[in-house]
């Protein structure tokens, strides 16, 4: 499945021999970066169908409930029922807790009846949440409005010269897609390997992170549970660990995050970093 | 023609995963809905017909979102979807589902249910449903442009002509429009489809205009089918 029309994104991650590289930050190892860390102290944002605040898996840790609704000047965000319409953004919810039980969830609800999951209901939440000045976003979802690009374009910013990390779920349609394909947020697609922790860094964008996204145990709607495959999976546990590295180090920047998870990731390649005597952070072998 | 190539699509969808069922549902407003148009496989023919609310399950998921996602362990999930499932006479274990995504929106939904090989979908069998989607959209972008060309061109000529016959003018249309399955003749009929869509704003006089360019048109069309063998 080489075809250049098609967006593989997780494809190296599956095959990954394209992400052997020996580039490391010294000292940076998984312990500095979230060792006894329990995403306490950060706030992580799930912009999805709404969160079911009793189900077992989340564990009591929503602290509030919006929702975007349709006003006569545009979208406008309300306080929402502790719900999800789909289950899908307490599965997302769950698997960031799973990761990082101490953080505080706030869902922001962007799809719904009078919704059908609008580009202008997505941007709204999206503003909100940003302005609100959530640490860590979950977006698993994208929108394919190109009339969108320049509005999720400066949200992105808006984000990114706030610190605000966008941890975004790629798209294996064929069509633009926003904002998973802009160069700050953390884009992200899955692999096939049954680990929460193991994830891949990919350095030929736009697709940047692999983390397990193939039948994962998730939660649903009404205190169940199933077995779920697609990105939408894999992005919240980067979301997670991102939300752990935070809390760890409250100062640190998206920019200094992602180099941190491509210091650590789990790339072939890297069996003995320390053995050998080139410099310690180099460019990636071709 | 769409609902001929959509079957098409589902019966290589269905073949290709070995799977029980395919099939696709597309958006259709008021009352805003998923309505399943074609289904293939043993397991699939219950769902033609079969209306669900676009914020229902799997299929309302992806629609909304436009995000593929497969879930495995379907059965063993009493909440899960359970009543669409049984008007359908059937219940998955697995199923997998891909957005049929176009420019101006989402059209609706491409899903397989059960593969026969394995009780999960793998990575590769997501990208090769958005693959098979990708297609399923291109049919039906290319359906409804024929299908509303067709209508314009209908409206168009029953307001230049007002007495025309239906059998007259329904001719007319055809002649313009069947050369959309001629390759060579792509050229005229997309200018007529430019044309035809502009006519909504213009005045009677303009109109005129048209009228002589779709006779032309027409005069055209007929000639190219009568040195056509086989037509």
């Amino acid at each position: 499945m080489t075809d250049p029309l098609l967006p593989a994104w997780s494809e190296p991650f599956v095959d990954r021999r394209g992400l052997r590289r020996s580039a490391r930050i010294r000292g940076v190892t998984r312990d500095w970066a979230w060792g006894g860390a329990t995403g306490a102290g950060i706030r992580v944002g799930i912009i999805d169908s709404g969160l079911e605040n009793d189900h077992p898996r989340l564990a009591g840790r929503v602290v509030r409930n919006v929702a975007v609704e349709p006003g006569e000047d545009g979208p406008r965000v309300v306080e929402d029922e502790p719900r999800d319409l789909f289950g899908h953004g307490t599965a997302c919810g769950a698997i960031i807790l799973s990761l990082a039980p101490e953080v505080e969830l706030v869902s922001v609800r962007v799809l719904g009846a009078d919704l059908r999951g609008k580009g202008t209901a997505f941007a709204a939440g999206l503003e909100w949440a940003i302005d609100e000045g959530i640490h860590v976003l979950n977006l698993s979802l994208s929108s394919k409005s190109e009339a969108l690009f320049p509005v999720f374009h400066d949200l992105v910013d808006r984000a990114y010269f706030r610190s605000i990390a966008l941890i975004s779920a790629a798209n294996n349609v064929p069509a633009p897609s926003y904002p998973s394909l802009f160069g700050s947020v953390f884009s992200v697609a899955a692999h096939d390997e049954p680990d929460p922790w193991r994830l891949y860094y990919n350095p030929a964008p736009p697709v940047e992170f692999g983390a397990w996204g193939v039948d994962v145990p998730i939660a649903w709607k009404d205190g169940g549970s199933t077995v779920a495959t697609g990105n939408s999976f894999a992005a919240p546990h980067v979301a997670g660990i991102v939300a752990l590295i935070r809390s760890k180090h409250p100062d640190l920047t998206p920019f200094e995050i992602k180099a941190i998870l491509a210091s650590i990731a789990d790339n072939p390649g890297r069996r003995h970093p320390w053995r050998h005597r080139t410099p310690p952070l180099q460019a990636p072998d071709r | 023609m769409e609902t001929r190539l959509l079957q098409s699509i589902v019966d290589a969808t269905a073949r290709l995963f070995d799977a029980e069922a395919a099939s696709i549902a597309l958006f259709e407003p008021n009352p805003d809905r998923l309505e399943f148009r074609v289904a293939a496989g043993a397991k699939g023919a219950g769902a033609i017909g079969l209306s669900v609310a676009p914020t229902q399950g799997i299929a309302g998921y992806v629609f909304s979102t436009g995000q593929p996602i497969a879930l495995s362990d379907v059965k063993d999930d009493p909440r899960f979807d359970q009543s669409v499932a049984e008007r359908t006479g059937y219940v998955p274990r697995s199923i997998a589902a891909a957005p049929l995504v176009h420019e101006g929106g989402t059209l609706g939904v491409l899903q397989v249910l059960d593969k026969r090989s394995s009780p999960t979908f793998s990575l590769q069998d997501l990208e090769l449903l958005g693959v098979f989607a990708g297609q399923a959209t291109v049919a039906l972008a290319a359906a409804r442009v024929q299908r509303d060309t067709a209508s314009l061109l209908r409206g168009a000529l029953a307001r230049v002509e007002p007495g025309l016959a239906a059998d007259q003018l329904e001719a007319v249309v055809s002649a313009v429009t069947i050369q959309l399955d001629d390759a060579d003749a792509a050229e005229p009929f997309w200018r007529v489809v430019d044309q035809v869509t502009r006519l909504r704003d213009l005045s009677d006089r303009e109109l005129g205009i048209v009228a002589d360019i779709l006779e032309v048109l027409a005069a055209h069309a007929a000639r190219a089918q009568r040195g056509r063998p086989g037509r």
